[in-house]
């Protein structure tokens, strides 16, 4: 569950708030695409739900998390509940694809047999058994952005965010990661997805919430991308 | 019973948090490692200029105690001679010796009769036929003299002081010639103490200005090396590593750099140093008492330098993750 209770956020004094006053409530095991333009407030609001940001007033709740009452030394184990995919990847450069994976269960602490068991599971998952060895400049696009989403499940976290993670796809790569996230959509994860593409927005048949300016303008079901 | 299950599970938290800790810090070591040897070239620049740093500060710390021991060395050649009539008896002269001694700014005095003295004059000119025979037929004796080496030789007040008031002295002092810490010697003495000081105090501030400028040198790598990785930092942060496994790797990074660099940079000044002696030596110049020391204690030098660059690789890579680890 996401809940945004008339958020504010300014970057600075004299600029127009990069959010303004947004309320959102987004269901548990919900699909969401986020559109708008470059400057519509889509950026600032991921950063505000995996707390790069701060907002400037407003409440939120991520998962049962109030974070009005969430300390600085709490923000990694909030991290570490919401799967985050970005559009250039973030790999770890000189890490293989199992190790990246399993980067985000080391962090946590489990065990090496504990991540023995679960990486394969998710590489099986993402679509990319015999590649575990492989590193990431030796990927496609496409298989790169299927690592980081398998770093970004293997958590099992309950909300995952999609920061316009086929905008440096081509249409048949896109395709194919909108599919699996649709599939981790359909085991019981909340997706937030933001991306520009029309045709991804229109053939999904998704809730979509349009920002613009910093405001919510729309809130469709089943909504298309309005040029 | 149902306490005794609370504490049992209890101290069972209590043991895995334990085992995730030693779990995580050990994965900390390893990233630290793989780092290193993944970043290859990252690291032979870094530890290449890490090494140039400790060299410096071996270098340094190597001058200082050779320039201490340099200096010592010609506190000890420059004495202060005073002159006694030739008629002075080895018995007044042991007197005198014995009292001057007894001073607390003199470090040693040896006493040089005037048959000794002649003596002496002929062994150094043995070669010299025409000295040699000029002794032979001269009728005048050489003074008896008191050779005193004080122990700093900008203070000679209380050797002139006991000079200028000591009846026994006064009774025996060669009136033909004046005590050397008087006249023209006299300032010859003042001004090689006065360089002395002079050579000290700029050797500290050299070796402080240098020490300073590799450590920001150093500084400058790491911040450099870490500046390309900060995109796998800032990821590393967003996926929920704390800022302790964030930072550790390259913590440990660092310490390897020390670690190597120091072995290099040690082997390299200990080298040196034997090589150079025999030259430095020519010169004067006082190498074997710093060979000495830096072959007794070569663990602790080694383990020295390891530590001055572990801390200097340290403070660099806290303080240059730092900026990127800003929640």
């Amino acid at each position: 569950m996401i809940l945004l209770d008339r958020v504010t956020k300014t970057y600075g004094k004299d600029l127009s708030p990069a959010l303004d006053r947004v309320s959102l409530f987004i269901e548990p095991r919900e699909f969401v695409v986020l559109i708008g333009t470059s400057g519509a407030g889509k950026s600032t609001l991921l950063k505000l739900l995996t707390r790069e940001e701060k907002p400037n007033s407003g409440k939120i709740v991520v998962g049962g998390i109030d974070y009005d009452t969430l300390k600085d030394n709490q923000i990694p184990m909030l991290r570490r509940k919401i799967g985050v995919v970005f559009q250039d990847f973030k790999l770890l450069p000189q890490r293989t694809v199992f190790e990246n994976i399993a980067f985000a269960l080391e962090i946590a602490g489990m065990t090496r047999h504990e991540i023995k068991s679960t990486v394969p599971k998710v590489i099986e998952l993402v679509g990319l058994n015999g590649k575990e060895k492989q590193f990431p400049h030796q990927l496609s696009g496409g298989e790169r952005q299927r690592v980081a989403i398998a770093r970004a499940v293997v958590r099992q976290p309950k909300i995952l965010i999609a920061d316009e993670p086929t905008g440096n796809l081509d249409p048949k790569h896109s395709w194919d990661i909108i599919r699996l996230l649709e599939k981790i959509n359909k085991y019981g994860t909340t997706v937030l997805l933001t991306t520009h593409n029309v045709d991804i927005v229109n053939k999904l048949k998704r809730r979509v919430i349009t920002l613009d300016h910093g405001k919510v303008t729309g809130d469709q079901a089943e909504g298309s991308y309005r040029q | 019973m149902m306490i005794r299950k609370k504490m049992d599970s209890k101290a069972f938290a209590r043991h895995k948090m334990k085992k995730r800790r030693l779990l995580t810090f050990y994965r900390i070591v390893r990233y630290g490692f793989e780092n290193f040897i993944r970043n290859s070239w990252l690291s032979v620049a870094a530890t290449a200029v890490m090494t140039i740093t400790l060299l410096i500060v071996f270098i340094v710390a190597a001058s200082r105690f050779i320039l201490t021991d340099t200096i010592s060395d010609l506190g000890d050649k420059v004495d202060m001679s005073i002159y006694l009539k030739t008629d002075t008896t080895d018995e007044v002269g042991n007197e005198l010796k014995a009292e001057v001694e007894a001073l607390s700014s003199v470090k040693s005095v040896t006493y040089i009769s005037a048959n000794e003295a002649r003596d002496q004059i002929a062994q150094e000119n043995s070669d010299n036929s025409a000295v040699l025979d000029a002794i032979k037929v001269a009728t005048n004796m050489n003074p008896a003299t008191l050779r005193v080496v004080v122990k700093d030789i900008n203070d000679t007040s209380e050797l002139e002081k006991f000079v200028s008031n000591d009846d026994l002295v006064k009774e025996h002092l060669n009136a033909d010639y004046a005590p050397s810490f008087a006249g023209e010697r006299r300032d010859t003495i003042k001004s090689i103490g006065r360089v002395v000081n002079f050579i000290q105090e700029i050797g500290i501030i050299v070796g402080v200005v240098f020490v300073a400028i590799s450590s920001l040198i150093i500084f400058n790598t790491i911040s450099m090396a870490i500046f390309n990785r900060r995109e796998e930092i800032q990821m590393m942060n967003l996926i929920g590593a704390n800022k302790s496994f964030v930072r550790g790797p390259f913590l440990i990074e660092s310490i390897i750099y020390g670690l190597i660099a120091a072995l290099i940079a040690s082997g390299i000044g200990l080298w040196g140093l034997y090589k150079s002696s025999g030259i430095l030596a020519s010169y004067e110049v006082s190498v074997q008492p710093t060979i000495d020391l830096a072959s007794k204690y070569i663990v602790v030098v080694v383990l020295a330098m390891i530590a001055v660059g572990s801390i200097i690789g340290i403070i660099s890579s806290t303080l240059a993750t730092r900026k990127y680890l800003k929640s």
